[in-house]
């Protein structure tokens, strides 16, 4: 049997997993995997799903059922995303960091694997059943990541894990129960039949199957409100898992999202579904469900004192930028919401591989207790600057690009609030990252951190290599809008007419290559005008310094940190209320009382009998 | 328009952009002495400003940072003067639009961010931290003003609306179609400056609480030449949203000066706002004018 690049990238996959089981405690295991990740990332550029689906050769087959997997542009698109965050991932903890890592490195390599070869068999998923497989694989294997979590917070990330899971758990019932209806519908498990079924399906029907499916992968996407486990839970998880969970593992919501609620419910469809008794259609919920998570996160955020926290919040937010974008449906907003998630995961991985650096220098990322490290890291500042820009969404970072796109089409439909709700986002998102910035790199350099060295190239390389792939694709975005492009066509969704620098149309036009040379050409003038003209700077040590006419020794601590947006908090500071954990302990106080009541019903009255008549009516519900 | 004309223009737009924001300037100065029953400063004292700073004997630098945050304070607006029209020249205005200019806007203001945190001043962080709050602030309503003029106009590219106002006259301009966003956009854009009652950020009046702390010499002449770029950079937006952009030179330069002269005459006549009352009016009337507005525009 010959082997299709697609068979050789899942046998790549399973073979990184069992040698991470046989050998992952070699000191050489971490580079082992990054040469896996490589080879699969090779093997994913093998073969270009736009022009055909590729197909696996292998499957299961008995008399009723086939199951098989398979790529598409959208699969594949994901795919080389998930595998090069894995590549960076790995290849940033195999080295120094590594040696350092006092946890099980069997655990840590094989889980990583085991999430890559989980993530592949969701994407490469064929049908209904197959994408429930591939669902439950990646929920399980994300868990074994987020399981991992040592240090400080491990109570805390734990707890988030298992919460996590209870979410998973649930989610998995909901899309289990919204397949069983749509294989009674159709008889099969095939996406044909489910569109079919869709199709014509009464639209209480439809609210209902929208809603599981929204619950069910929006719990993975951290959608609100089912969003309160994931930035713990990614926080504290060793830094190649943080960095694996962050980039790119919450977005398989959004890729089984695409695939449900565009490629078989169909936007168009969702938009002529109205929510009874309101003026809002099933999209108008979802991009407000979309702009929420957006806007709640991202101002979460601000109020983090940690680094990983921090980006953690964000992430959640960012989520929310691609939801939006792809339910908008049309070219433009659908491709800003897929090309955020390519440039948001090389963002991501940036950003989180800056402040791991610095964590593994100075042992925390506490922004309380750090500052002015950019005199003893400036590679990692540099990469850490580069990220925030691109998360902020500002030119000349892809961040910008993918933004741009979603507000364009916001504007182009007609969506006031949501345009302003998101742009609200990002100003948050400025604000965060700003103080995130200044708290670990700008301001006063602490006593004790006047020794630490840079970080090492095994993590300097991974991180500047993100990072400049999130700038070329900021300068050039059409070096990716292809694979975009390919994507929406995959889901049935209008195609984008793009360009090497963005896009071009009467109505809006963005040509970053031009862009992003008059930006450098206004910094070349800049830098003419201060380094060129008048007299020579004198550059004092940074530790040389006074506030309000007082020298300050470096003992002294005043670097301004804490309630960095004073002001601003003390407008809106009494908005955070914590509502979502009061939702969320009030859900769980109530169903453990029911469990309880139910637990002492089922225990006074007779057992046998409420046994029976509950196995009859799940089988008459099965059957009928 | 062949590349070595669009080259001279590349080059000639923030030179112009820089004259006219210096003369804005000074007319910001004068009014503010005639106000005040002073004489204000001779024609030339902004440009001997720029020179004094850049040529003092004794320039502090704090490291690469702080000096980095200055280049890109100043760059970010040369990039951003390439992006807004002038008369005869329009640059690459259609390759960005005006969501590109409003983020490009955003450049300089890190930049200067990031030159003052790497002072390590705790007052220049306050200060820092009050800017950035007080852009949360303003580009709130200015994002509803965007959003209602590309609205209006049906794209996002300053050449088109200019050109659909100058072909319809004054009755189509921005102002007359769409006079209570015109009104919203100019509180953002009192907001946007940072002039009284505005100017807490700043803090003009007491240096050494505001990011200006560890500012001098050239890093100083940096900011004022970035602060010319900014004045010429509202001004004359405003103009290309309402005021039916330049006809020619004359009309151009007339209407960016008398737009920048509302906020500034209105400036002296308040008390500072602090940083969370400057977001609460902010949030609350240009808000609520520029979403009526809005309401008439997509009506």
């Amino acid at each position: 049997m010959s082997l299709n690049p697609l068979d050789t990238m899942f046998l790549l996959a399973g073979l990184n997993l069992l040698a991470m089981l046989l050998i992952g405690h070699w000191r050489g295991a971490g580079w082992l995997a990054t040469l896996f990740y490589g080879a699969q990332l090779l093997t994913l550029f093998q073969f270009d799903p736009s022009q055909a689906i590729q197909h696996s050769a292998f499957g299961i087959q008995n008399s009723t059922l086939t199951l098989h997997w398979q790529f598409d542009a959208l699969a594949w698109l994901f795919a080389v995303i998930s595998v090069a965050a894995a590549l960076f991932a790995s290849w940033f903890g195999a080295g120094e960091w590594l040696r350092k890592y006092t946890g099980s490195h069997r655990l840590l390599h094989s889980a990583l694997a085991g999430n890559v070869l989980a993530m592949l068999l969701l994407l490469a998923s064929d049908d209904l059943l197959t994408l429930f497989i591939g669902w439950e694989a990646t929920s399980w294997a994300g868990f074994l990541l987020m399981a991992l979590a040592g240090g400080s917070g491990q109570i805390l990330a734990r707890d988030a894990a298992l919460k996590y899971l209870v979410y998973a758990i649930a989610g998995a019932m909901a899309l289990l129960g919204a397949v069983v209806v749509l294989f009674q519908a159709g008889h099969s498990f095939g996406y044909m039949q489910a569109q079919a079924s869709f199709a014509i399906m009464s639209a209480p029907l439809l609210w209902g199957m929208a809603l599981l499916f929204l619950f069910g992968f929006g719990a993975k996407l951290a959608l609100l409100p089912l969003h309160l486990w994931q930035a713990p839970a990614y926080s504290e998880t060793p830094a190649p898992g943080a960095m694996f969970l962050g980039a790119i593992v919450g977005r398989m919501g959004l890729f089984a999202l695409a695939v449900v609620l565009a490629k078989l419910i169909g936007i168009s469809k969702l938009e002529a579904l109205a929510l009874p008794f309101t003026f809002l259609s099933a999209q108008d919920l979802i991009a407000w469900i979309a702009v929420l998570t957006i806007i709640l996160p991202t101002y979460t955020a601000l109020k983090q004192n940690d680094a990983r926290y921090l980006l953690a919040w964000h992430g959640i937010g960012q989520g929310g930028y691609m939801l939006l974008g792809l339910v908008l449906g049309t070219a433009l907003g659908s491709a800003g919401g897929l090309l955020h998630m390519i440039n948001y995961a090389a963002t991501q991985a940036t950003l989180l591989m800056a402040v791991f650096a610095v964590m593994h220098r100075v042992g925390h990322t506490d922004l309380n207790n750090l500052g002015g490290l950019v005199a003893r890291m400036p590679l990692t500042f540099l990469a850490l600057l580069l990220g925030i820009i691109s998360l902020a969404g500002l030119p000349p970072m892809s961040g910008f690009v993918s933004k741009w796109m979603i507000y364009t089409a916001l504007l182009q439909d007609g969506r006031p609030l949501l345009f302003l709700a998101s742009v609200i986002g990002t100003l948050g998102t400025i604000l965060s990252v700003y103080k995130l910035i200044h708290n670990l790199f700008l301001g006063q350099l602490r006593v004790e951190h006047e020794k630490i060295d840079e970080a090492p190239w095994s993590m300097l390389i991974p991180m500047l290599t993100c990072a400049t792939f999130a700038f070329v694709t900021g300068a050039a975005p059409g070096l990716v809008l292809g694979w975009v492009a390919a994507a929406q066509d995959a889901l049935g969704l209008p195609v984008l007419a793009y360009t090497l620098g963005g896009v071009s149309s009467l109505r809006a036009s963005l040509d970053m290559p031009w862009v992003v040379g008059v930006l450098f050409a206004g910094f070349g003038v800049g830098a003419i005008l201060f380094y060129g003209i008048g007299g020579k700077t004198q550059r004092i040590n940074q530790l040389d310094n006074y506030a309000g006419g007082h020298f300050l020794t470096a003992d002294m601590r005043y670097h301004y940190s804490d309630n960095f947006y004073a002001g601003l908090m003390h407008l809106i500071g009494d908005w955070y209320r914590g509502s979502f954990h009061w939702l969320e302990q009030s859900i769980a106080s109530s169903v453990g009382l029911a469990a309880a009541a139910a637990n002492g019903w089922y225990r006074a009255a007779s057992p046998g009998f409420y046994l029976l008549a509950a196995s009859t009516l799940m089988l008459a519900w099965v059957l009928l | 328009m062949n590349l070595t004309e669009l080259m001279i223009e590349l080059v000639l737009m923030p030179f112009v952009a820089f004259v006219i924001g210096l003369g804005m300037v000074l007319m910001m100065r004068k009014i503010a002495a005639r106000l005040q029953r002073r004489v204000g400063p001779p024609f030339f004292q902004p440009l001997y400003d720029i020179v004094k700073l850049y040529a003092k004997r004794t320039q502090t630098s704090h490291g690469m940072v702080h000096d980095i945050g200055i280049v890109m304070a100043v760059g970010g607006y040369v990039a951003a003067e390439t992006l807004l029209p002038m008369p005869g020249m329009n640059g690459i205005a259609d390759k960005g639009g005006l969501i590109t200019l409003m983020y490009l806007m955003m450049v300089p203001s890190l930049g200067m961010a990031l030159g003052v945190g790497q002072c390590a001043n705790p007052n220049g962080s306050i200060g820092i931290g009050r800017a950035l709050t007080a852009m949360l602030a303003y580009d709130v309503p200015f994002v509803i003003v965007v959003f209602g003029v590309a609205w209006h106009f049906g794209s996002t590219n300053l050449v088109s609306m200019i050109e659909i106002q100058q072909a319809g006259g004054i009755s189509t301009w921005g102002i007359t179609q769409m006079p209570l966003l015109a009104l919203a956009g100019l509180f953002t854009l009192h907001g946007m400056l940072g002039k009284q009652p505005f100017e807490v950020y700043i803090a003009p009046a007491e240096i050494a609480t505001g990011p200006m702390v560890e500012m001098s010499g050239k890093h100083m002449g940096g900011l004022f030449v970035m602060q010319s770029f900014q004045l010429y950079t509202a001004a004359a937006l405003y103009v290309t949203l309402f005021l039916g952009g330049g006809e020619n030179w004359l009309f151009f330069i007339v209407k960016c000066f008398v737009v920048l002269a509302v906020p500034v005459s209105l400036a002296y006549l308040f008390p500072r706002y602090r940083t969370e009352d400057m977001v609460r009016l902010m949030w609350k009337w240009p808000v609520l004018v520029g979403l009526v507005g809005l309401a008439f525009v997509m009506r």
